[in-house]
């Protein structure tokens, strides 16, 4: 027995259970605004720039192979930015409570292509320690990296700063409802598919001309209840009046 | 009062609600008297006496159906009788309000006359025989001789005999009589049936050589493209 799809089946099935595509769309929806609303506390982020820059030494120029050098100790840097030997020092000034570990998670440290710019970010629950954190850790490093590698290139670029009405960076709600939408909207499709599969039962004239070979002498539509109940109640009336029998249903 | 509720649906549940008789101008009567057509076009060479209906599970509107056809056949101005087969989970007596103190059962183990299982409905032209007590053999009943010389009387009496079952994957019961019968129509419960047990149910009563004229399916709601059914017939 082959089977074949049309669109039209298709179409069919996604409108037969459109329902309940719809509904799992907007549960899914919903759970994801519950959940990034309520659920996930907000994520504040600062972030301190910080300028590698060699100090002239002999030559009065800049020379090209000088900002290579520079470039290259930014590798170095970001790395040493968030080893323990700063980290440690930054939480024993801001007396904060975790580890360098849990520390080491909450910064990111990039720097833009071939620049000397290095971006300190700070992720926090709570906006002005973001922003201490990233700054103190600018700070420090500027100062560790003296006695560390004996150089004094380092410099604060633009400290944070905290805004006046924070805004937090996570949760992005707009984003989480328009992928729970998405993520629904997908599983509702493959849902009413798969019902649809693993319904085995007759459905149609096509069904049983297909399966059982046999002609279709007639359709009975659903008996309404309304009907169901006239007909008790006439059968009752007219059968207790005819025969003046008391009948016990 | 939700229990109240709930005895109430399962008192009138019992009853199968004859349409073609309380409703006769309903779409649903209509489509019972397309029915009647279709059988009688479906056996043009061979004049139907026996008509047998079945279906392959439980619940899906075999005696709703069967009442109805012998209703719609009486209508038709032929006298017709309904048999309720079902000696397991007889529905008739509760259809048509008659009391169930004689029926097939007394009437094949002999403990009353013929006449006495007839029971007269508000039909016209329509009798019943209904279930009569329960018996603790059903299909030992329906396949004596006693059930041949029955169905042989009463074809003479009347033009067609319609026979309730019950569904033929439970019990041997219906593919006993169907093997008795000019024809057999099979209930098909749409969306509910399932199409494995369907070709078993018409395996079994091929093995018994029924003579299918047909499938009816039952609660079937009808699309737009069946419009014409509801242009003629209305909805009380």
């Amino acid at each position: 027995m082959e089977e074949t799809i049309s669109l039209q089946d298709l179409f069919k099935v996604l409108k037969k259970r459109f329902l309940l595509i719809v509904s799992i769309t907007v549960a899914a929806m919903a759970i994801a605004a519950i959940i990034s609303f309520y659920f996930i506390t907000p994520i504040y982020q600062a972030s301190t720039q910080i300028l590698v820059n060699q100090k002239a030494s002999e030559q009065p120029t800049i020379q090209t192979q000088d900002i290579q050098t520079n470039l290259q100790l930014i590798n170095t840097y970001n790395v040493i930015i968030k080893s323990p030997a700063i980290l440690s020092k930054v939480i024993e000034n801001l007396d904060l409570d975790m580890t360098p570990g849990q520390l080491t998670d909450k910064i990111t440290v990039t720097n833009a292509n071939d620049s000397q710019v290095v971006n300190v970010s700070v992720q926090d629950e709570e906006a002005f320690r973001a922003v201490d954190i990233a700054n103190t850790t600018a700070t420090v490093f500027q100062n560790e990296i003296k006695t560390l590698m004996n150089v004094d290139n380092v410099n604060v670029l633009s400290p944070a700063v905290l805004p006046e009405n924070p805004s937090p960076v996570k949760p992005n709600k707009m984003l989480n409802i328009a992928i729970a939408m998405v993520i629904g909207l997908m599983v509702g499709v493959g849902l009413s598919f798969l019902l649809e599969y693993l319904d085995t039962t007759i459905k149609s004239e096509q069904d049983v001309e297909e399966i059982l070979d046999l002609p279709i002498i007639g359709l009975v539509s659903p008996i309404p209840d309304k009907m169901q109940e006239k007909s008790v109640s006439t059968k009752r009336k007219s059968q207790a009046s005819s025969r003046g029998e008391k009948v016990n249903v | 009062m939700f229990n109240k509720k709930k005895k109430r649906m399962n008192a009138k549940s019992m009853a199968r609600s004859l349409v073609v008789e309380t409703n006769p101008k309903s779409v649903i009567a209509e489509q019972f008297r397309t029915i009647r057509t279709n059988i009688n076009f479906s056996m043009p060479d061979q004049e139907l006496k026996t008509l047998l209906v079945t279906s392959a599970e439980p619940s899906e509107g075999k005696s709703t159906t069967a009442a109805n056809i012998a209703g719609v056949f009486a209508q038709g101005g032929k006298r017709v009788i309904m048999i309720d087969a079902d000696m397991r989970k007889p529905t008739a007596h509760y259809t048509f309000h008659l009391i169930n103190s004689f029926g097939l059962s007394s009437l094949l183990t002999k403990q009353c006359t013929l006449d006495e299982a007839i029971k007269k409905t508000d039909v016209e032209g329509l009798d019943v025989i209904p279930s009569g007590a329960i018996p603790p053999n059903p299909a030992e009943l329906l396949a004596s001789n006693r059930m041949d010389a029955i169905v042989e009387e009463l074809s003479q009496k009347y033009d067609l005999i319609v026979f309730d079952t019950p569904p033929i994957l439970s019990v041997a019961d219906a593919q006993i009589i169907a093997n008795k019968c000019d024809a057999t129509i099979l209930v098909i419960n749409s969306g509910g049936t399932d199409k494995t047990n369907v070709l078993k149910a018409k395996e079994s009563l091929e093995v018994s050589k029924a003579n299918i004229i047909g499938v009816v399916m039952n609660n079937f709601t009808l699309d737009k493209d069946h419009y014409y059914y509801q242009y003629y017939g209305n909805a009380e």
